[in-house]
């Protein structure tokens, strides 16, 4: 009570400036998607602010296009795919840089943490000369392979951050009591990690899903959802992006409703 | 003892991780190889021709010198927009932490391509922006906001905010108020106490925001491709059209290994040069 009666009379022009240009940011953050969502509802074959009624002709409209419904199944497909390689690569990975200790284990973790520090276009032009070089040219392997070597970092890292606050004797207690090393882990340390696990996912997905830059280098006869939007708006542009990315858009709030609620939003913003 | 207890976890674990390092390193050497390719694709032989190529021609040196301008100008334009919202987001009550949390999540996750298009629908002739400024008549004809310098650099502060915000936050958050508060009880103005306690405090948050944003910005490719609309192509969308446009191979990898070269200097570089700084404040 008396520290925050403390903190007011100090608040001068500095903190309502901080509060203004802070809130306006906010704001022109904000407006952007807001407007996507009022076009995707617009009658009009112009993308025009303000709309002039409502109607769900461009979300009908997504229908008539059959390669976004097809890009988004393999999108989603591909995003739980590498999801699941990667958290049991990075779940591995972060239990023995965190339990052991060994030389060269910092060399280790920055090597697998490197491919957050090679520009995506770079990684994905290699990735594109490394799978000729093998005659690999449908998209799935090497798209496969990129996904899980791209999304790797996050949930190494989320699971290298977890790991090292929960302490192993738990597991060796476990152990002492008579349960292999198996069961010590699943009945101690799997339960105490489990919002990371959920984090770990979502990053992981999250940066599969989205991922345009490098994955363009691989595309042969499957495209991903945000390559076809890409080339949708340089090609036609009509409002039916708009209604895909109005989508997007629900999809990922309620995706963070639901973090912020079971996970919590620490996890992204440190 | 503890040490030999733990050893039930064994290093096979790091098998497959290595094996994804493996993957990675064998590719970035694939173009590395290739980069070194006198002529095309299928000639033999080993030379430093692209480089040469790359480096005596200042149509191509521009794109490198674009890359630089746009996101030195725009990684210091996001710490001035992105320290702000840091700022608010940890002084705020409960409820409003909560939700300016939430909407920035929601920026944060919502797909680059998705906010990159919103955008082009803001700052278009046709946008929220120019409609309104014509309705009140404080302008004529619209104002050229996409396929340009100006929408591209706008495109890249606004899509790489979160980036920014979020390490300053967790900063700023962890800084005790009862400093800010001994600052002022002993007779210290509001802006003596941010420039001498809080902002000197928060450095740490800044230099880690800096870095990730100017990397972001420098290398980004949809940004430039959909705002710039191919009158403002950066290095990564001249690679890419040199590799699947044009189709020479060699060539885009050796701009490839230039950017890489670039990258790992500026983040080695830049690291060491906070810490250094991050060190003289605090002494």
């Amino acid at each position: 009570m008396f520290q925050a009666k403390r903190g007011i009379p100090s608040r001068g022009y500095l903190h309502k400036a901080f509060w203004t240009v802070g809130l306006l940011v906010i704001v022109a953050m904000m407006v952007p998607l807001v407007v996507v969502l009022i076009i995707s509802f617009n009658p009009g074959n112009e993308l025009v602010f303000p709309p002039k009624g409502i109607s769900l002709r461009w979300y009908q409209n997504i229908f008539k296009h059959p390669v976004f419904i097809s890009s988004f199944q393999f999108t989603m497909a591909l995003g739980v795919a590498s999801t699941l390689v990667s958290l049991v690569i990075g779940l591995s990975g972060a239990l023995v840089l965190t339990r052991r200790k060994f030389k060269g284990a910092e060399v280790i973790s920055s090597l697998l943490m490197s491919p957050l520090v090679v520009p995506q276009v770079v990684i994905g032009m290699s990735f594109l000369s490394l799978f000729s070089m093998m005659h690999v040219y449908q998209s799935l392997p090497s798209l496969f392979a990129l996904h899980i070597v791209l999304t790797l970092p996050y949930t190494l890292r989320v699971f290298i951050a977890n790991l090292s606050r929960c302490p192993v004797s738990c597991e060796e207690v476990a152990m002492v009591l008579g349960a292999g090393k198996y069961r010590a882990f699943a009945e101690t340390t799997l339960p105490m990690i489990k919002p990371g696990i959920a984090a770990a996912s979502i990053f992981s997905f999250v940066t599969s899903f989205d991922n345009i830059t490098a994955s363009q280098f691989l595309i042969w006869d499957r495209t991903t959802l945000p390559i076809e939007i890409y080339a949708y708006i340089t090609k036609e542009n009509d409002p039916t992006v708009a209604a895909v990315s109005g989508i997007l858009i629900l999809l990922t709030t309620g995706l963070v409703l639901a973090m912020e609620r079971w996970v919590g939003l620490e996890t992204v913003t440190g | 003892m503890a040490q030999k207890r733990t050893t039930a976890v064994s290093m096979g674990l790091l098998v497959p991780g290595m094996l994804c390092v493996l993957v990675f390193g064998g590719s970035l050497a694939s173009i590395a190889l290739l980069s070194l390719r006198p002529g095309r694709l299928t000639d033999s032989g080993i030379g430093l021709n692209q480089y040469i190529r790359f480096f005596s021609d200042p149509h191509y040196l521009l794109y490198v010198w674009r890359s630089f301008k746009v996101s030195l100008y725009g990684t210091l334009l996001t710490l001035c927009f992105g320290y702000p919202v840091a700022y608010l987001m940890a002084r705020a009550g409960l409820h409003t932490r909560v939700l300016l949390t939430v909407l920035l999540v929601v920026q944060f996750f919502t797909s680059y391509i998705v906010r990159a298009y919103a955008l082009m629908l803001v700052l278009g002739n046709n946008g929220l922006i120019n409609r309104a400024l014509l309705k009140v008549g404080l302008i004529h004809s619209p104002l050229p906001l996409i396929y340009n310098e100006a929408g591209v650099a706008i495109g890249l502060v606004m899509v790489s905010l979160p980036f920014m915000v979020f390490p300053i936050y967790s900063v700023l958050n962890g800084i005790a108020r009862r400093l800010e508060e001994a600052a002022e009880s002993l007779g210290a103005g509001e802006w003596q106490v941010f420039w001498n306690v809080t902002f000197p405090l928060s450095l740490p948050g800044v230099a880690a925001g800096v870095i990730i944003v100017f990397l972001f910005q420098l290398t980004s490719f949809i940004v430039p491709g959909l705002l710039g609309g191919g009158y403002y192509d950066m290095v990564a969308n001249f690679i890419y059209d040199q590799a699947l446009g044009v189709m020479n191979v060699p060539f885009a990898s050796a701009v490839s290994m230039v950017m890489l070269a670039i990258t790992l200097v500026l983040v080695v570089g830049l690291n060491k040069l906070f810490q250094r700084g991050l060190k003289d404040v605090s002494s």
